[in-house]
């Protein structure tokens, strides 16, 4: 870490990075750092182990719809928010710790063809759930929650399927 | 921290402090604040509706057993749960917590394969869904360990089509049915990826 900082400084010294680049990239060591030491970070000896998501690519007609949605609905933290057409929407552990992110975009107008396949919905697990207090959170955000006890359905503004749900209402192994 | 990092970086250009104090400080700053946080994360209570972790990516293709035998192959997972339209990928074993959270409340993280029609109509008479105007057009996976030139030799000799870097930390690649699917490490995060 140590030697990774007084490269950093000697970079910023020569004019290489910005002040901005400096801090940012202090900010991300700590990320790293913190990253790094993880037991659960280490591959097996063949094949790949998997963590989690590491995002939702989220392509609409006006990503500040969706960032307003899911920041607002699902308390996910804006960030690298570029004013025109791109942010990534952070929860669950802390970037680079194993925390997940949509990217809302814009879409391209060149998009390529389209797969046999779709991503229908995604759905998040709420911790400490409880049926009055979510649909009640939903309802109080102007969202029409459907469903049943531990799992409700909300449309984002695009129309697109979003599932909160329990960790018993669904799980893989109950 | 950046702004912490700002200020020491003022008072350094001001001759306030030496070069090797700046280092030390940041260097200080940097693992102080990463066993914090190891202490600190998830410990508050969401209030309101604040998504935890995804529960769970449902996939639908022309072909869900297919689908299934492929995110299996490629990415070492289990299959539970297998219907007559459907089978759950878990992303571990039974009993284990999802990667760096502590919460007992929130379960590993799986796909659903499936095969069925989106746009049929509930069998329970509801309204059928609205037709989205958004398209979730891939999902990143974060892996462990991600080294991406050994990770491309393993997709490769798997025959996985499609194979292309993705920025600086990950890459692509399609599954059987054109779905594009990125795979990165822990360095591909909401605070690196522009």
């Amino acid at each position: 870490m140590e030697r990774f900082i007084a490269d950093l400084i000697g970079k910023f010294e020569t004019g290489t990075i910005s002040r901005r680049d400096f801090c940012e990239g202090v900010a991300l060591a700590a990320i790293v750092y913190a990253a790094g030491g993880a037991e659960a970070n280490a591959a097996p000896p063949s094949g790949l182990k998997m963590l989690g998501v590491n995002h939702i690519s989220y392509a609409c007609p006006d990503y500040r719809k969706a960032r307003d949605f899911y920041s607002s609905v699902l308390g996910m933290e804006k960030l690298k928010d570029d004013g025109k057409g791109r942010v990534n929407l952070a929860f669950g552990p802390a970037p680079g710790k194993g925390g997940s992110f949509i990217v809302a975009r814009n879409a391209a107008a060149n998009a390529p063809a389209p797969a046999r396949a779709v991503v229908d919905h995604v759905c998040y697990t709420i911790s400490n759930w409880n049926d009055a207090r979510v649909n009640a959170a939903l309802k109080a955000q102007g969202q029409n929650p459907t469903g049943r006890s531990g799992s409700v359905n909300v449309y984002d503004p695009f129309n697109v399927q979003v599932q909160l749900a329990s960790a018993e209402a669904e799980n893989p192994f109950i | 921290m950046q702004g912490f990092a700002a200020t020491k970086l003022n008072e350094f250009e001001q001759g306030k402090i030496s070069r090797r104090t700046l280092i030390e400080t940041l260097t200080l700053a940097v693992t102080a604040m990463c066993a914090a946080n190891a202490n600190a994360a998830q410990v508050a209570a969401p209030r309101g509706v604040k998504a935890a972790l995804v529960n769970h990516v449902s996939y639908t293709c022309p072909d869900f057993k297919q689908a299934g035998d492929w995110y299996s192959k490629v990415f070492n997972l289990d299959q539970v749960g297998l219907k007559e339209t459907e089978v759950t990928l878990p992303f571990g074993k039974k009993g284990e917590q999802p990667y760096n959270v502590t919460a007992k409340d929130v379960p590993l993280t799986f796909i659903i394969c499936r095969t069925r029609d989106v746009n049929a109509p509930p069998a329970n008479g509801a309204a059928p869904r609205p037709r989205p105007t958004a398209l979730i057009n891939h999902i990143g996976y974060t892996v462990a360990d991600f080294d991406r030139n050994r990770v491309r030799d393993q997709l490769k000799a798997m025959g996985v089509a499609n194979l292309r870097d993705g920025g600086e930390y990950s890459l692509h690649m399609t599954d059987p049915f054109g779905y594009d699917v990125q795979i990165s490490g822990l360095a591909n995060n909401a605070l690196t990826d522009v």
